[in-house]
């Protein structure tokens, strides 16, 4: 390993430490927001279902620094809180990447057969019970590819992060290079970090898909 | 809530929106071209039928997407400082590359998805293998694929955005600025969100009018990953 690596390995650690917490945080609060999302939409809940079908349009619309800005610069002024980068950017993530989620798992609501909502209800089950115990585990088992595609998004997107002044890998990397200038090994290290983490979570969503994915 | 909403600095500084909006324009479409080109040779190369062909494509896009796309143009501005590229140069050059993974990902799959019958009976005929691809392959798999790719030029478009890290004055760059230069930072971020959302929407419908693609046989999205 390059020498300026080796030296500064403690400062990069922490910030792929920060990186990967930053990616875990957003994925599983980007998931839940965004299975709720489509469970409302896919109910048709008046009032809430167009209003969230507005906010995953917007999301979607919008560029992942913007949203930053504003989860860091706007919302805090607008409500009247102190946003820390850390704190604003898990918000940011968890919305951006919701909105995605919603749709992948939208997408995977419409492909359970209508068959089964009509056998689940003639069986009994209430409406809630169909969609908790039939449509949304078949819901969920067809979108894992999609899931861990946004989940590797996720992971390249935390470095855009840096940018509101959260200290994770690339962050990190930009200060080390400010002081050892070393611009090349240390952009190609952390790129070679990047391609590892994003194919090791590639390789998970394939090997769950294998076990889980395939129709029954 | 006290917050008072005030848009009238938003509009005493709408020169900078426009200038920012036409620098982003700029980027996207020099940047998309780029990206175009060189990931339609790329995603033909990964469909193609020598092994050493497809492993080397496929390598090189698996190389390209799961790099962060700030990385790829800090490569270009910092890693390459020598070289002294403009920032305008380093973050198409950024962009084009990292979204040229993504069009080739989509060509090879449109190519994949154009059944086979179709080009060994356009073999058969006479045709080389160019007009093959040319006449018979690319034609129809436009048509499969206009859905992603106009899912890819609004991606491309909001990736853009992050030409403002390494100074390229476009839209994100004006919004800090006039966010520092009159802290109605709720005003102008929403802004400058619907500026980009309606770009998005109009970028989406562009890719239609593409020749052939305005029959997709997909619903179009204007927002997918």
């Amino acid at each position: 390993m390059p020498e300026v690596i080796l030296r500064n390995l403690p400062f990069l650690l922490q910030g792929l430490a920060l990186t990967l917490s930053l990616a875990t945080l957003a994925a599983a609060g980007g998931t839940a927001l965004g299975v709720v999302v489509a469970a409302v939409r896919y109910g048709g809940v008046k009032l809430a279902a167009p209003l969230l079908a507005a906010y995953v349009e917007f999301m979607r619309g919008t560029p992942l620094l913007i949203v930053l800005f504003i989860c860091y610069f706007a919302l805090p002024a607008l409500l009247g809180y102190k946003a820390s980068a850390f704190g604003a950017a898990t918000l940011g993530f968890i919305l951006f990447t919701g909105a995605y989620i919603a749709e992948d798992i939208r997408a995977g609501l419409a492909a359970v057969p209508k068959g089964q909502i009509e056998a689940g209800l003639a069986s009994g089950l209430r409406p809630r019970e169909v969609l908790r115990l039939i449509v949304l585990p078949q819901a969920l088992r067809a979108a894992i590819p999609m899931l861990f595609n946004q989940y590797v998004r996720l992971v390249k997107f935390t470095s855009v992060a840096s940018v509101i002044g959260v200290h994770e890998l690339t962050g990190d990397a930009m200060l080390v290079n400010a002081r050892d200038f070393a611009p090349i090994t240390i952009l190609a290290t952390i790129a070679a970090t990047y391609l590892v983490c994003c194919s090791l979570i590639s390789l998970a969503g394939r090997l769950l898909y294998r076990r889980l994915g395939a129709p029954a | 809530m006290t917050y008072h909403f005030d848009f009238a600095p938003i509009w005493a500084h709408r020169d900078l929106l426009i200038a920012g909006l036409a620098r982003t324009v700029a980027v996207s479409a020099v940047a998309l071209v780029i990206a175009l080109l060189l990931g339609i040779v790329v995603g033909t190369l990964a469909a193609a039928r020598r092994r050493l062909w497809r492993f080397a494509a496929t390598g090189a896009v698996e190389m390209t997407r799961n790099v962060p796309l700030l990385i790829h143009m800090y490569l270009w501005y910092v890693g390459l400082a020598f070289l002294r590229l403009p920032p305008f140069l380093c973050a198409v050059l950024g962009l084009a590359i990292y979204s040229a993974a993504y069009v080739a990902e989509i060509v090879r799959a449109g190519i994949a998805a154009v059944p086979h019958g179709q080009s060994e009976s356009a073999l058969a005929l006479g045709l080389t293998r160019f007009r093959t691809l040319r006449f018979i392959v690319y034609p129809q798999a436009l048509r499969i694929v206009a859905p992603s790719l106009a899912s890819l030029f609004s991606q491309l478009i909001k990736d853009s955005s992050l030409a403002s890290v390494i100074t390229v004055s476009e839209l994100s760059f004006a919004a800090s600025a006039i966010e520092s230069d009159t802290f109605r930072s709720f005003e102008i971020y929403i802004t400058v969100a619907l500026i980009y959302l309606m770009l998005v929407m109009a970028a989406s419908r562009l890719v239609l009018l593409l020749p052939g693609a305005h029959r997709p046989l997909l619903r179009v999205r204007f927002a997918d990953a």
